[in-house]
This record gives C-alpha cells, structure tokens and sequence, in this order.
C-alpha cells in the first residue's frame, strides 16, 4: 500500500472513530449540551476553513463569516424557494461559496498579510446592505428562515429523537466529511505546496509552485469549506445578516488562534473552548452574587483575555505546545 | 510505520472504550422518568424572556425586564402563584436574531423554562418563534405588533401578543390622518421613515389598507438596528422632498435619532409616531446623549403626534398607573436609570400583571398545555392597565384592538388630541374603525389580578 493511501485510511478511521464516539455520546448529553456540541461541529468547519487559508497558505481573513453566509444563504435560497433538502443544499453551499471564493481569491492573490485582513473584514461589513439590496431573494436584514427539520420517519419510529440530537446528528456527517477532507489535504502533494507558499513564497516560486494560482486555489479550497460550515450554522433557525457578524469571524479566529492555527485537532479545541467557556464561567459564578449586566458579559470579557495571554504567552496555541513538549 | 498504525489503533480504542463507558455510566440516570412540568416545581416558576439590553435598539426597552421582574417580586412578597414563586431568567440578544437563537436554546435548554414572556422585538422574536412554538413552549406577551406572529394560532399556536398589532395601529393612524390632514395627504406632502423588517412593513401595510400610499420620493428606509450609525441621509431626503408630516414606524431610539437629526437640519415637519416607538424619556436619553439639553429634547417632543392602547404614564390619577408606580418604587431592583417611571415600565408591569393573571387561571396543576388552554379560552377575560379590551382566542392570539391618538404636551405626557380619549377598534385585516364601548374593570386594593 502506498503512503498516500495509508495516510487516506488513517484519516477515514481518525474520522470515523471520533463520529462513533461523539453519536454515542450524543445519547448521554442533555438536549442543551447536544446543541453546544452541534454548534461546536459547526464552527469547526468554519475554523477548519481558516486552518487551511492562514494555517497552510498564510493568508489572513477577517471575514470568514461572511464566507460562511455565502453558503447559508445558497442553502436557504435553495431550502425556502424551491423545497430542496438540506442535502442539496449543502452541496449548493460548497458550489456557491467556492465560485465565490474563486472571485474573492483572484482579488486576494494580488494583496497580502493586513491588505487581505482589511479586505475580507470589508466583505463581512458589506453583508447586510448586500442582503438588504436583495431583499427579494435573501429576505432582508430579518433574512430566510430554515431550520434542521426533522428526523425521518424511519429514524423517528425506531427511536425518539430531541430537536438538539437531532442538529447533532446532521452536523455530525458534515462535519466529518470536512475534516477528513481538509486532513488529507493538509497532507497531501498540494498541501504541502501550500504550506512552502505559506513558510517562502520566492523559494516555492523558484521549486516550480506557482505561487498566484496556489493562493487563488486555496482561497477557493478555504471558501468551500466556510461555505459548508455557514449552511450548516444557517440550519439553527435563520440565516441572515445578523447570523454571520463580525464577530462570528472573530470568534472563528479567536478559536483557531486557542487551538492552534494550522493544526486540525487544535482547531477542534480551540471550537470547544470558545463554546463551552461561557458555559463552564456560568458554573464557576453560578454562586455568586454578580448581575446579569455583568455576568452576561463575562464570557467575552475572559475570552478576550484567553486569546491575548495565548498570543503574548503561547502563540502557538494548545495543540502548538503539545507540539514543543514533544520534540 | 509500523508505530504510527499502533498510535492510531490505540487511540481509536481508547475513544471508544470512553464513548462506551460514558453511556454505561450516565445511562442509568436517564431511566428515571421525569413526569413533571419542565420550568414548574412546588415552590417555584421559572419563566424566560429576551430582549435588548445593550445595542443600539436597548434604550427604552431595557426597562421591561426589570419592570416585569419587579412585579413578580411583588406577587411573590404576596405568596406567589398557588405558592409558587415566579423567577425570571433574562438573556440579553443584543437585537440581534442570530444571538435570539442562542440565547433562546440557553432559556430553554439550560435554564428549563416554563415558558418565554415578554420578549422584545420582531426580527429577533422571527428567528425563534417556530422552534418555541413545535417545542410547545407558551411563548406570552410578545413584546411585538407584528400580526404575523398572531393572526394565524394554526402556525404559532403558543405565541400570544402584548400590543395591539401594529397593522390595528396603523389603520388607526391612517384613519386620523385621512380625517385631519386630507389637505397635505392630497397634496402629497405625507411621507413615511421606517425600518426595513416586518415591524416597518406592517406599518406600511396597515396605512396602505386605508388607502394611505406614501409616493416613493417620501417613503425613506433603514436596517434595523443600524440608527446608531446616523439616518441623516434619509432625513435629508424627506426634507428634499418637501413633506409636512413624517409617519415613523420604527423602534424608539430610531424615532429620537430621526427627530433629533431634522432639528440640526432645520426641517420641522408635523411627526407621528408608532407608540412602541415613542416613548418620552427614551427620547430625552437619546437626545441627551447628541448634546441636546431635557428642555431641548421636550421641546421637540411637543406636539408629535402617537397612539396608544393604555394610559399616558404621566396620567397620575390613573388607578393603574397610581398602584404600578408604587410597585415600581418599592420593588424594582433595576439601575437607578432603569427604573425610571416612564412608557417602557408601565408595559413590563403590565406584563408582569397579565403574566400572574394567566399563571392563576391556568390553576394549581400548571402544565404548558393548560395555560395555553387558559389563553385561548378565556384570556380575553382578562384585564389589565390597557384600556382596551384583549383579544385573545382559539382564532387569533392579538392582543390589543383598539388605540386612542394623542400628541405630546409641553410636560411630554401624550394627552388625548381634542381633549377627549376617543378608543378607535379594528382588526389586522379589512375590518372597519369603529369607536370602542369597553370600560376597563378597576384594579384590586392589592394590586393583584383576579382571575375567577
């Protein structure tokens, strides 16, 4: 058997094995913290996205929400206008979101480092008066309404499905179907290419990699990925300018900065932290005496100094210093 | 190679064996079968609402929450609810939809509510409604006029209003204006600012049922939410186009933004404000925060014209507003600025009331089902501080039916227009205005509902 081969198969069993272990552990959970764990599995995919963009080519976005309301609102178009299944509108998602990107990328090739940042921001900024100027099609500022349905009736009579287990059922496929792509990817021929862009653009120039068209096919590459992210999160209820802000492309740099940029399990953890810590700071003040205007506030409060230690103390994020301790 | 497939093999059966060993473990606990009332124990109620209590669209309506809470503490010095007291759980959603969906699945999931009450806004309460409603959640007093949560209780049969619709409203509103500025409407000097969701449209459809039609040249829009970010380009537009009276259909902080900019413009035309949308200390709030002095800011308040289905909350010898206030005064743990006595506190306490009135008639044995019977059945039995009748059946699940018009005095209290409080009738469809004969019932010595 050839390495590429095995490393296809380590990644199919890599990926199956932690669906077993997250359907069965769906079983366990209360509906609130099923939820979570789809939401987890959603923003996964969108970090994934940025693992691949600034982890193995080095370009930075600041707006891969956006990209990921591309693809929420090509699923939910498609979901509300013409009763497709979520199914198809999934794949939509990917077909939109990466001629979108394929656009966006042949822009991005041209500019770098804080130019791209600025540019990708503008794009999550442009959301809203774009939805708003198409209120036909995308529904305005109040946007299309979708939601994850319900299980099929061959499942349902064989066994009684929550709303919330049923979110993480669908998620669960998605979401890893994205991660054994991307991880293969991540160790693929092209991969690697990606990554001698990212470490020297003149000396991969110099081996032969065109380095423009390698930007440009990972930008289209990282927008798919979003995109299927974005129909996904779309999925909870609404997709809509105010379903991907800012900030929803901040939180997925904040969780792939926790993790570790560049690394798939990192990103994982990373999408884990920025989940469950408002959750986790709840239980630590549950006790105390402090007032919602407070409280409510906290969790972005502790993140934001989450990711500023991690940048000052360990850049690398968590699965970077598992890395050093290694070697 | 070799050592690679063995890391691999033994962290596969290391998840595995955990995945097995969690379910075994917490599978017992789940063979305990729990019978009772999500949110409902023998000592307690747990209800949920949201709302915005920062963001653009938070002045003004961040003292509902607190307003409501101060009533429950009120029953529940009082004994409660058939002895259970009533604890409100508040999640603020920013307004926006996307967060309404995450706060909604904490309310529910998380802090196990009984039901959702009063919460705010129309585009946030869109992206929850469905779930809340196949989940049968009660989903009471929605803090929204928009008919299209209400009018059909086969699509949201848990979802029940606490404002008369906003197309009720707006017919009312246009009825007036038909019969008082026939001459600026002929002349096409009547134009509309509203905010692009199904709260502007609404108004824009119920002004349109009585053949109110604003021309394009003086129908400005905006993304709701975004009048933080200035509407001075579409005041100047309106100005440009030569109107004398503007119809505003959006949220307060966007009516006190619209007037604030018109007076740094020098355009005065007459205005006429959606009653969620005027309320006078969150205009002074927000023209104090531009630099505009109270006096100032009364001072543009004067003479516009709204809508109301209750008492002015400067009317002081209003019963309601007499006993509310003492409530208020004694019961609300708000900041110092929130528990100001004004619009937004009179609602959430209304609110509160009405919550304690369905909670009763729903009886000892509260089940979701139950209270939703209750409202359908006999909740437009029910009164309150308004003074229009309720609404409430197995048809529709509107709230208030009848509005009165007023325009602010130089004190910012909106007083009847023509001295008299004329209560006009309708319904969110074709249905004609006509004068209301309902007399609202007293308030009770001890402030409580009675619900017999």
């Amino acid at each position: 058997m050839d390495k590429g081969k095995k490393i296809w198969r380590k990644n199919l069993i890599k990926s199956l094995t932690l669906g077993v272990f997250l359907f069965l552990l769906s079983f366990t959970f209360e509906p609130y913290n099923q939820g979570q764990l789809a939401l987890v599995l959603m923003l996964f995919i969108g970090v994934l996205s940025l693992t691949v963009l600034t982890g193995a080519s080095g370009q930075i976005s600041l707006g891969q929400g956006a990209l990921m309301a591309v693809g929420g609102y090509a699923s939910a178009s498609l979901i509300t206008n013409l009763g497709a299944s979520i199914w198809v509108g999934f794949l939509v998602a990917v077909s939109a979101t990466a001629i979108f990107g394929l656009i966006l990328g042949t822009a991005a090739a041209r500019v770098s480092g804080p130019y791209l940042a600025g540019t990708t921001l503008v794009i999550a900024l442009a959301l809203p008066s774009v939805a708003n100027r198409f209120e036909s099609v995308l529904g305005g500022d109040v946007g299309l309404i979708v939601d994850f349905g319900t299980p099929p009736a061959w499942i349902s009579n064989l066994i009684e499905v929550g709303y919330e287990q049923w979110q993480l059922w669908v998620a669960l496929p998605v979401a890893l179907t994205a991660l054994f792509f991307t991880s293969n990817l991540m160790a693929s021929r092209a991969g690697r290419s990606w990554q001698a862009v990212r470490d020297d653009e003149i000396g991969a120039a110099v081996s032969g990699i065109p380095v423009a068209r390698t930007k440009v096919i990972v930008f289209v590459v990282s927008s798919a990925i979003a995109g299927l992210g974005g129909a996904l999160y779309g999925l909870r209820g609404l997709v809509g300018p105010s379903v991907y802000p800012v900030s929803l492309s901040l939180t997925l740099l904040t969780a792939a900065i926790l993790g570790g940029v560049g690394s798939i399990a990192g990103a994982f953890i990373g999408t884990l932290i920025v989940v469950f810590l408002p959750d986790l700071i709840d239980w630590a003040i549950s006790g105390l005496a402090i007032s919602e205007q407070f409280s409510n506030y906290l969790p972005s409060l502790l993140t934001g100094v989450l990711l500023l230690a991690t940048i000052i103390i360990n850049p690398a994020g968590v699965m970077g210093a598992g890395h050093r301790r290694k070697h | 190679m070799k050592i690679r497939g063995s890391q691999t093999k033994r962290w596969v059966i290391g998840i595995v064996a955990g995945a097995v060993a969690s379910t075994l473990a917490i599978a017992p606990s789940q063979a305990i079968p729990v019978r009772s009332e999500v949110g409902v124990s023998a000592t307690e109620i747990v209800l949920g609402m949201q709302l915005p209590q920062t963001g653009a669209a938070s002045p003004g309506y961040k003292k509902v929450d607190d307003a409501m809470r101060a009533y429950f503490d009120y029953v529940n010095s009082k004994g409660g609810v058939n002895g259970r007291k009533i604890k409100l759980v508040v999640k603020d959603d920013v307004y926006k939809a996307g967060l309404t969906i995450s706060t909604a699945s904490t309310l529910i999931n998380k802090d196990k509510v009984f039901a959702m009450v009063g919460s705010v806004g129309t585009q946030t309460h869109i992206s929850i409604i469905k779930d809340i409603n196949r989940r049968g959640i009660p989903d009471l007093f929605v803090n929204s006029g928009y008919s299209g949560f209400y009018i059909d209780p086969k699509k949201y049969p848990t979802s029940f209003a606490a404002l008369g619709t906003y197309v009720v409203e707006s017919k009312i509103e246009a009825d007036f204006l038909k019969k008082n500025y026939a001459a600026e409407l002929a002349a096409g000097k009547v134009g509309i600012l509203y905010q692009t969701d199904d709260f502007g449209r609404n108004v824009v459809a119920g002004f349109k049922q009585q053949g109110v039609i604003f021309p394009a040249a003086n129908t400005q829009k905006f993304v709701a939410g975004s009048q933080g970010l200035g509407l001075t380009a579409q005041v100047q537009a309106l100005q440009k186009a030569g109107v004398t009276l503007v119809v505003i259909g959006a949220v307060a902080s966007a009516t006190a933004i619209t007037i604030g900019t018109a007076a740094k413009l020098g355009f005065a035309p007459k205005w006429l404000v959606t009653s969620v949308g005027s309320d006078a200390t969150t205009f002074k709030t927000i023209l104090a925060s531009q630099g505009q002095s109270a006096a100032a800011a009364a001072f543009l308040l004067t003479g516009v014209i709204s809508a109301s289905h209750a008492p002015s909350p400067g009317e002081d010898t209003d019963e309601f507003v007499v006993a509310f206030k003492k409530i208020n005064t004694e019961f609300n743990t708000g900041a110092a600025d929130d528990k100001v006595w004004d619009n937004n506190v009179l609602q959430g306490m209304n609110i509160g009331y009405l919550t304690t009135a369905a909670l009763m008639g729903a009886g000892k044995d509260l089940t979701r089902k139950g209270l939703i019977a209750f409202m359908e059945g006999k909740g437009a039995t029910l009164s309150s501080a308004a003074l229009s009748p309720l609404s409430y059946s197995s048809k529709t699940h509107e709230a208030y039916n009848s509005f009165w018009i007023g325009a602010y005095d130089a004190n910012s209290v909106l007083k009847p227009i023509g001295g008299t409080r004329v209560l006009n009738t309708t319904d969110s469809a074709d249905g004609p205005i006509t004068v209301s004969t309902y007399k609202r019932p007293a308030i009770a010595a001890d402030a409580l509902p009675k619900v017999g």
